[in-house]
Formats: C-alpha cells, sequence, structure tokens
C-alpha cells in the first residue's frame, strides 16, 4: 500500500506529554519564608518536581504539586506568625481573622464574588489555554517562520491546494535556488503485532525531509546518502512514542530490525520526544529519488515543505516556483494550468480555526470585563455597607493602615480563592474542550489536516489567570476603600453617631451605570450565541446525499500486487463475507470513504465532443461496487444504478453525480453519452445514471462533482466498505473485522468508524464554536443578573426607613414596588440600547464564521434583547418586591 | 514548632532519624526510603519533608555531611543529610523507651 495510497491517513494518535515539571510553579517557592527558602529552596522543588513525575505528570499532578509547595509555605508561614505573636492582638495575623469573620457573616456576597471571579478566570484560562497551544504553539523544529508548504495549483478548476507527483518534487528541489525543499506524504501501514496486522500512521519522507526542516533523532541517524536511492536494506525510523510503547524503550534498539508490511526493515534511528512535523508518526519511511523519479508526472501524490534560504523572501520564492511551473509545461505534455505557490506552513495549519479563536478570545474577554464590572459593583455595595462595621474598627483605634489592610486583604483573599477554584476547574474544562473539537483541523481547500497536537492549561495564561483576578480585584476596589479610608476617623464617628443608615446609598449611585455597561455586554454575547446557533441549525439542515446513520465505514486490504481481476474478486468475496455477518443488512465497496478528506482525480474526455483533448477536465473519481449506492443510500435521480453484470469484464459503465451532469451536460441528456478517461482500465464507457451528491467536504463547501466507475477496471489495492446495519454500528465492527480476516488473515483491517463520526468531524468546528459562545453567553447573562439583582437589592435595602415612611403615609404596595423599577429602568433601556449597536457591529465582524443567517438577524437580536431585558427586569423585581412589602411598624417603631 | 528533646520522639521523626542512622543521604532518595520503609502509610510531600528536616537540624539532630554533584544541567548539587551524635543519642533514648513500653506489654502476657 505504500507507493500508490493517495493520502490514506489514520487519526493520529495523542501528542505526548512532556517529562519535565512546570517551571511556573516555581513561582510558588517565594511563598516559603525567606530563610526557609534560602536552605531548603532547591530541595524543596527537586523533592517536589520528583512526586509530580511520580503521580503522572499530568494536570493532575500540577495541582497535587501546587497543593504541596502552596500548602507547605502556608503551615510554615503560619508557624512564623505564631513564634512572632502576631495573633496576639496586633498586624496581619488579627487582621486576617477580622476579614475571614467578617466573610463568614457575608456568605452570600462571598459566594456571589468567588463565583464571578471562578467563571471568569475558568472561561479565560480554557479559552486561551487553547489559543495559545494551537494558534501560537510553537512547532518542534526551529524556525518555523521561514518554512512553507509547497502546494500544486490548478488554475483551470480553481483547486487551490493540491499535491505533486514525485518527478515534479524532484525538480523543484534541483531548481529551487531560493528554498531548500523536500517531499512528505502521510500513509498508513501494518506491523504484525502478536501475529495480526496492526495499522499505524506512517510519514513517508525523502532522504533530506530532516535536514530541511531541522530536526536530528535522539538515538541513531537520520536518513542520508544511502537511502537516497532504492536497491540498499528497507530502513526506518520510529518515534519516541512507539519506541516507548512497543519497543518498550529499548536503549539498543537502533540496527535492529521490525517487520512492516511484512518486509524487514532496519531501525535506523528514534526521533526525540515531542518531535513531529505536522502530526505524530510513529513509523517514518524513505521515498527514494528514482522512485520518485519512476512514477508518472499525472499521478500527483505528494506533500512538498519548503525552507527558505537565508536572505530569500516568499515573493522570491514564489516568482521562481512560477518559473519552475513554466518550464515543467514546456517539457512535459498534462502540466497545463498548473502553477506552483507556497504558503507560510504557520499561517496554513490554523486557517481553519483562527477567525473562530479569535473570536471566543474577543467573547471570553467580553466575560472578563461582565465580571469585572460586576465585581466592581460588589465591592462598591460592600464598602458602603460595611461603613458603619468600619467605624466602629475605627473608634476601636484602628488607624488609616489598619483599615487598608483590612479592605484590601479582603478583595486578595477572595480573588486567591475565586481565582484558585476558576484554575482548578480549567483543566477538566480543557479536558472537555478536547471532547468537542476536533482532533484535527482541515486545510481549507485541499484534503490535507493537521492536528491539534496540544491542548493543556499553558502555565503563562494560568498565571496571568490568577494575576488578573487579584490584580482587577485589587484595582476594582481600591476607589471605595481609598475613599473610605481617606475619609477617616471624623466620617467613622459621624457614621456611628448617624447609625450606619443615610449616607450609604450615596456610595452606590453610579453603580447602577456599570449594570448598564454589564447588559450592554450581554446582549452581544446574546447575539452571538443567537447567530451562531442558527447558523449551525442551517448546516444541519444540509441533505448530505447519503444516510450516515447506521452506516460503519473500514479501510482494508494491501492487494496491489494482484492482477486488477483477482483485487475485484477478492473485494466481492470480502463483501459476501461481511453480509454474512449477522445484522449487516448489506456492503458496498468504494475506494475512497467519504468523508474523509481524501479526493482522487481523474482527467476525463467526452466522446461525444470533439477536439480531443483540449476539451477534457479533471475531475473526481470514485472505484465502487454494485451495491455501494444501495448501501449508503444514496439516490439514483435519473437511469439506473450500477447492475452485478456492469462489474464484470472491461468496464463500460458510469454513473456520474448531479454536479457532475448539471457541469458537464446541462441540456440534461447525461444518460447514454459516452466517457473515456486517462485510465486505460476507463475507456468507452456509457453513462447509465446519475446519483445524488454526497457533500462529502462538509455542508459547507458545495459538493464536487464525481464520476463513479465501476471498480474492476483497475482497482485501488486498498478500499473501503461500507456496511449498513439497523443495530449500533460499532457493535459489528469486531464481527466485520473477523469477516474480512475470514477472507484472508494476512491483509490489514483499519479505521473502523461509523460514517456519523466521520460527517460529525465537518461539524465539530461550528458545534464547538457554538457550544463554547451559547456558554460564555450563558455565563454573562448569569453575571448580569447577579449584578442587577445585587444592585436592586442593596437600593431597596438602604432606603427601608424611607419606604417605611411612605408606607405609612399611604403609598401603595404597587406604587412603591413600581418605583423601584422606574429607578432601574434608564439603566436598562440605555444599556440594552448600547448592546444592540454592538451587537451589530459583532454580526458585521463575524459575517465569514456563519453560515446561511444573517449576521444582522432581526429575530436574533430581537430574541437577545428580549432575553436580556427579561432577565435584567426580573432580577430588578425581586428585591422590588420586598420593596412593597416593608412593614411601617417595624422601621418607625 | 521546635522539637522537645525531653518528650517521646515523634514517629516521623524517628522514622527520618532511624533511616538517615542507616545511611546518610539527599531529600528525592529519603522521601522514597520512607515510603517503602513504611509500606506507603507514611507520606510527607516536599513541604513537610523539609520543614521537618529543618526541625531536626534546629534540634542538632541531623546535620548536613556535603554535597552530591548531579549531571550537568539538571540542578543544583544534592544536599546529604546525616545523623549526629546527639541525633543517635536521641534515637538511642526513644529505643530505649519503646523497649521498656514492650517489656511492660510483655509482663501483662499480651504480646504476639
Amino acid at each position: 500500500m505504500s507507493g500508490r495510497t493517495k493520502r490514506g491517513r489514520s487519526t493520529p494518535p495523542a501528542a505526548e506529554p512532556t517529562r519535565r515539571a512546570p517551571s511556573w510553579l516555581r513561582a510558588l517557592l517565594p511563598l516559603f519564608p525567606r530563610g526557609h527558602r534560602r536552605l531548603y529552596g532547591e530541595e524543596i522543588w527537586e523533592v517536589a518536581a520528583h512526586r509530580w513525575t511520580r503521580q503522572g505528570a499530568g494536570w493532575r499532578a500540577t495541582l497535587a504539586m501546587a497543593w504541596d509547595l502552596g500548602s507547605g509555605a502556608a503551615v510554615l508561614r503560619a508557624n512564623q506568625l505564631r513564634d512572632e505573636g502576631m495573633g496576639m492582638g496586633r498586624g496581619w495575623g488579627m487582621d486576617l481573622r477580622f476579614v475571614l469573620r467578617s466573610l463568614w457573616k457575608s456568605r452570600g456576597y462571598v459566594f456571589t464574588a468567588v463565583v464571578v471571579l471562578a467563571c471568569a478566570v475558568a472561561a479565560n484560562t480554557t479559552i486561551y489555554s487553547y489559543i495559545q497551544g494551537t494558534l501560537l504553539a510553537e512547532p518542534s523544529y526551529p524556525e518555523p517562520e521561514s518554512v512553507a508548504l509547497v502546494w500544486g495549483r490548478n488554475l483551470e478548476d480553481g483547486q487551490r491546494r493540491d499535491v505533486i507527483s514525485g518527478p515534479n518534487t524532484l525538480d523543484l528541489r534541483e531548481s529551487l535556488t531560493t528554498a531548500r525543499v523536500a517531499t512528505f506524504h502521510y500513509d498508513g501501514t501494518y506491523i504484525e503485532l502478536d501475529g495480526r496486522p496492526e495499522v499505524f500512521t506512517a510519514l513517508d519522507v525523502s532522504a533530506d525531509v530532516l535536514d530541511v526542516l531541522g530536526i536530528a533523532p535522539a538515538q541513531g541517524r537520520g536518513f542520508g546518502e544511502t537511502e537516497r536511492r532504492s536497491g540498499g536494506a528497507p530502513s526506518i525510523l520510529v518515534s519516541h512514542g512507539f519506541w516507548r510503547d512497543h519497543l518498550e524503550a529499548d536503549p539498543d534498539v537502533v540496527g535492529s530490525a521490525l517487520r512492516l508490511e511484512g518486509v524487514p526493515h532496519t531501525i535506523l534511528g528514534v526521533m526525540g520526544e515531542g518531535a513531529d512535523f505536522l502530526a505524530p508518526a510513529p513509523i517514518v519511511r524513505v521515498l527514494h529519488d528514482d522512485l520518485l523519479e519512476a512514477q508518472d508526472r499525472g499521478n500527483i501524490h505528494y506533500n512538498v515543505v519548503a525552507r527558505l534560504r537565508p536572505g530569500a523572501s516568499w515573493d522570491q520564492l514564489n516568482a521562481e516556483l512560477g518559473r519552475v511551473a513554466r518550464e515543467i509545461e514546456a517539457e512535459y505534455s498534462g502540466f497545463e494550468g498548473w502553477d506552483f505557490h507556497a504558503e507560510p506552513i504557520q499561517r496554513i495549519t490554523t486557517e481553519a480555526v483562527r477567525s473562530v479563536l479569535w473570536f471566543l478570545g474577543g467573547a471570553v474577554t467580553l466575560v472578563l470585563l461582565v465580571a469585572a464590572l460586576n465585581l466592581a459593583t460588589l465591592f462598591r455595595v460592600r464598602t458602603a455597607v460595611r461603613r458603619e462595621e468600619l467605624a466602629i474598627r475605627a473608634a476601636l483605634g484602628a488607624g488609616r493602615r489598619g483599615l487598608l489592610r483590612v479592605l484590601l486583604l479582603e478583595p486578595v483573599l477572595l480573588a486567591l480563592v475565586g481565582g484558585g477554584i476558576g484554575l482548578a476547574v480549567a483543566p477538566m474544562l480543557l479536558a472537555e474542550l478536547a471532547e468537542i473539537v476536533p482532533p484535527w483541523i482541515p486545510i481549507p481547500d485541499s484534503a490535507a489536516a493537521v492536528p491539534v497536537l496540544y491542548a493543556e492549561l499553558a502555565p503563562g495564561v494560568a498565571i496571568t489567570g490568577l494575576a488578573v483576578a487579584v490584580g482587577a480585584s485589587l484595582l476594582l476596589s481600591l476607589p471605595a476603600v481609598l475613599q473610605t479610608v481617606r475619609a477617616g476617623r471624623d466620617t467613622s464617628r459621624t457614621e456611628l453617631m448617624s447609625g450606619g443608615s443615610g449616607r450609604v446609598a450615596r456610595g452606590v449611585g453610579g453603580v447602577r451605570w456599570l449594570i448598564g455597561a454589564e447588559l450592554a455586554v450581554t446582549v452581544v454575547l446574546c447575539m452571538s450565541a443567537g447567530l451562531f446557533v442558527r447558523s449551525l441549525d442551517e448546516m444541519l439542515q444540509t441533505d448530505l446525499g447519503l444516510v450516515p446513520e447506521g452506516l460503519l465505514t473500514v479501510r482494508f486490504g494491501d492487494v496491489w500486487d494482484q492482477p486488477f481481476a483477482d483485487q475485484a474478486r477478492y473485494f466481492e468475496q470480502v463483501v459476501q463475507s461481511v453480509e454474512a455477518v449477522p445484522g449487516v443488512e448489506e456492503a458496498g465497496v468504494i475506494d475512497y470513504v467519504d468523508f474523509r478528506a481524501e479526493d482522487d482525480f481523474a482527467r476525463v474526455y467526452f466522446l461525444d465532443r470533439e477536439l480531443q483533448p483540449v476539451n477534457s477536465v479533471r475531475e473526481e473519481w470514485r472505484r465502487v461496487d454494485a451495491g455501494l449506492f444501495r448501501t449508503a443510500r444514496m439516490p439514483i435521480v435519473q437511469g439506473r444504478d450500477f447492475a452485478p453484470e456492469d462489474l464484470e469484464g472491461p468496464a463500460r459503465t458510469a454513473i456520474v453525480n448531479r454536479s457532475f451532469a448539471e457541469r458537464h451536460y446541462p441540456g440534461g441528456d447525461a444518460v447514454g453519452q459516452l466517457i473515456s478517461t486517462h485510465d486505460s482500465g476507463y475507456v468507452d464507457m456509457r453513462i447509465v445514471g446519475i446519483v445524488e451528491d454526497v457533500w462529502s467536504l462538509g455542508p459547507t463547501t458545495p459538493p464536487p462533482a464525481v464520476l463513479y466507475v465501476p471498480q474492476q477496471g483497475s482497482p485501488r489495492g486498498t478500499v473501503g466498505l461500507y456496511a449498513r446495519t439497523s443495530l449500533p454500528p460499532m457493535e459489528l465492527a469486531a464481527a466485520v473485522r473477523e469477516a474480512i480476516w475470514a477472507v484472508d488473515p494476512t491483509q490489514p483491517v483499519m479505521d473502523i468508524a461509523p460514517m456519523t463520526s466521520l460527517v460529525d468531524r465537518w461539524y465539530a468546528i461550528p458545534w464547538a464554536a457554538r457550544s463554547l459562545v451559547v456558554t460564555l453567553a450563558g455565563i454573562a447573562w448569569g453575571l448580569s443578573v447577579i449584578g442587577v439583582f445585587g444592585v436592586a437589592s442593596y437600593t431597596v435595602r438602604s432606603r427601608r426607613s424611607e419606604l417605611g415612611i411612605r408606607a405609612a403615609l399611604g403609598a401603595s404596595r404597587a406604587r412603591l414596588e413600581g418605583d423601584q423599577l422606574r429607578a432601574i429602568f434608564p439603566v436598562v433601556v440605555i444599556g440594552i440600547g448600547v448592546g444592540i449597536a454592538g451587537a451589530l457591529a459583532m454580526g458585521t465582524a463575524v459575517r465569514s464564521l456563519l453560515y446561511g443567517v444573517s449576521p444582522t438577524d432581526p429575530w436574533v437580536l430581537l430574541a437577545s434583547i428580549a432575553v436580556t431585558a427579561a432577565a435584567a427586569i426580573l432580577a430588578a423585581w425581586l428585591p422590588a418586591r420586598r420593596a412593597g412589602r416593608v412593614d411601617p411598624k417595624e422601621i418607625l417603631g | 514548632m521546635p522539637i522537645d528533646p525531653s518528650g517521646p520522639l515523634n514517629p516521623r521523626h524517628y522514622l527520618i532519624l532511624l533511616l538517615l542512622a542507616e545511611e546518610a543521604t539527599f531529600g528525592v532518595r529519603l522521601m522514597e526510603r520512607i515510603e517503602e520503609r513504611s509500606d506507603g502509610s507514611v507520606r510527607f510531600n516536599a513541604g513537610s519533608l523539609y520543614r521537618t528536616i529543618a526541625q531536626l537540624v534546629e534540634a542538632g539532630w541531623i546535620e548536613l555531611r556535603g554535597e552530591e554533584a548531579v549531571s550537568e544541567g539538571a540542578g543544583a548539587p544534592r544536599k546529604i543529610y546525616g545523623v549526629t551524635a546527639a541525633g543517635l543519642a536521641a534515637l538511642r533514648a526513644e529505643a530505649a523507651r519503646q523497649a521498656d513500653l514492650l517489656t511492660s506489654v510483655r509482663a501483662l502476657g499480651i504480646d504476639g
């Protein structure tokens, strides 16, 4: 299968974790008392790091290590405080106890502040860790900014990123002066383990690829001059993970042999930990130059990686690529309309998710803003409420510094607890996120994809999250704190004499406008959530052209070296064997499984037209058997399906899909026409039917035009099989595998998956984006409710006397309630008004992320306004009801 | 909290003194040996291990014996701790106390 499989790619295994204790935890060492740290700091670190490794080196171990260091330091500090007599009535120790007691009495406030902080820190740490791990991740090779992928580009059919034929990759290598290039290709291979062939991802590379990338194996050597040409002993490199998991981390493995596809290969070297190129590949094989040279120039197959030479620019490289393309075009036929172009690798690999992730980054920052506004509100109200309590403390002799300590300790404690909970939750959210985001990111306009290599809690982000929590809490509490402290003891005395009432309301006047700002941001986020929900709904309504539910898919076989007739016979025997499995209703064969991001092109000739070959086109094609369309439930819209006799003898019939028919036979007369392809196994075929399009590149990419031909003309030695069942498909996986092995136990069986999981990959990014935006909007909405409720409650509480007097003078309950609601009403109206403007601006900014929905969709906008306004009014109304129930006797008595 | 040299030895202090009396060693190794010797029932984290070491050093029962170089780039040299004469005396006193206890228990005829 090695030479001819076109972009067959197994799902890459997870990235190997690093085994060094996270150095950011060193930031906890300064928490230890200085003397102890000086004497034992390095040793404490060594022991903690040792335990981290023994506990599995994951995020749980990291949390345990943080707890280990933090609690160790806390105990020593507490001992120090006790020994120095700080608990005897002076200084931080007493202040701390005072603050803790005070917080205990206000558990509702503490709970609210901690939840607000935890939500903001958890959401921000999660999203920004993910951004750090994907958009900003450092590749394993040096100077990634000068590395590019070189694509073929067919100007005739608009294909932007295509692979390149073997001989053309060699021409590029020899002709280019501005860059060094190397050839690579991801494939599958199998190694016999425990008597059964086990399938692994293999990276096939030209001998110079490691030099071009600047990666060296950790053990042994890479491919060299000896491996450049065929004829030597077959050799491979293995990844660190493969060496560890399958070769028992044998230090003497270099030079030993491994049986790949039945042939012994010498292990030349072991790659370093994490030294992957695009996707982790357990096995690295060499592509010999002479075998690349011998391939057909029309057989496009390989990816090309380029590293700019010092001093060269991208423009120079692209100009040179254009020149090489024209030289190839002049020298060889069949390259008309083709071009090459290079794109920096870092731009390509994140293209599909960059906009979504930055949008999510913006959205989560808005959540942080809402949380900050909420905290500011809480602190202002809290400080106003505590004036009486602080006045007592001042009257008992606390100086300005003492008051300052007490007032600042509280937000710091809350931030540490809330931020700490947020950080503890973030790794779990990241694990959840890893479940909903795709394990690989498709490269747009190509059949390639790159995996998400890293999505763990980023230390820098975690520290920033905690620092922002503490910093924001301090900053936001500062105005209220300074106001209180500046007022000093005189004010405190007045406060005491006035009973602490009346003046406090003044402290929260401006707070209402903070609420207005929260509501504005909430409208923006609700609008985003609504747009993403509508967009995904539109996608889900797309008819994919087949019925993925109840369809099991599998790839199998390595029979390239057998005569075509034998290959076709083997595939049909497998179909019969699989159809005999209890639960399988029918089965069919297709060379490339749909929705796997694989493509294969044929040059098609229309025999009813003149001026061949100018009149030929490049279109996708698939080799199938007579049961495929029935099994996949792909409806025949005109003509007929393949019959069993079409699958015998030379291939003389073809079926085209709807897009093919509409593109090439706009008059609706496709059925009955004669066509040929470049492949001698498929000439003079009559079109006997038109089948419905399959949206094999997902719901947002129009389906390609496809020509379906009977498989026996020139089969591929590795094919896909669909099995239809009314049971959950994976329940049949083992039985289907055994049924394939029942025909020939030496053949590899790989990539068993339900079709629904392959289809879901195409919805994964919008699905994940929708889930995240809805979650963030929900958090912002919840925080706004808390904010409005808090301010409204406080206003009612601080006006109890006034309300009591008004009630005694005959004000009705409805009047009192209405007055309270009216007070908050302007804030709601203005906040939501500003929010509408922001939502419309945001909608335009995310236009490119939406599908089938207008960024200014009026229904979504109305729903966002309604949801936000309803929440605000409800949150204001509940405390307002209390206003109407104030008992005048209680107040005046 | 400083150690009270007159009272019975804290079991954790006792275990560390005993292990260091067997072999002077560094922190990571000491932690491993504690877990081995106690079948995992006694576990120190980094903070508590060095808090205990600091108390024993302060009491004059253990001391820094020297440093052991580690491979290049693997961090600072490892400090080797060993038991002092005073530490051995404390260990001996604790052993005698436990022997007395054992004798008393045996006198009641309830030893295993």
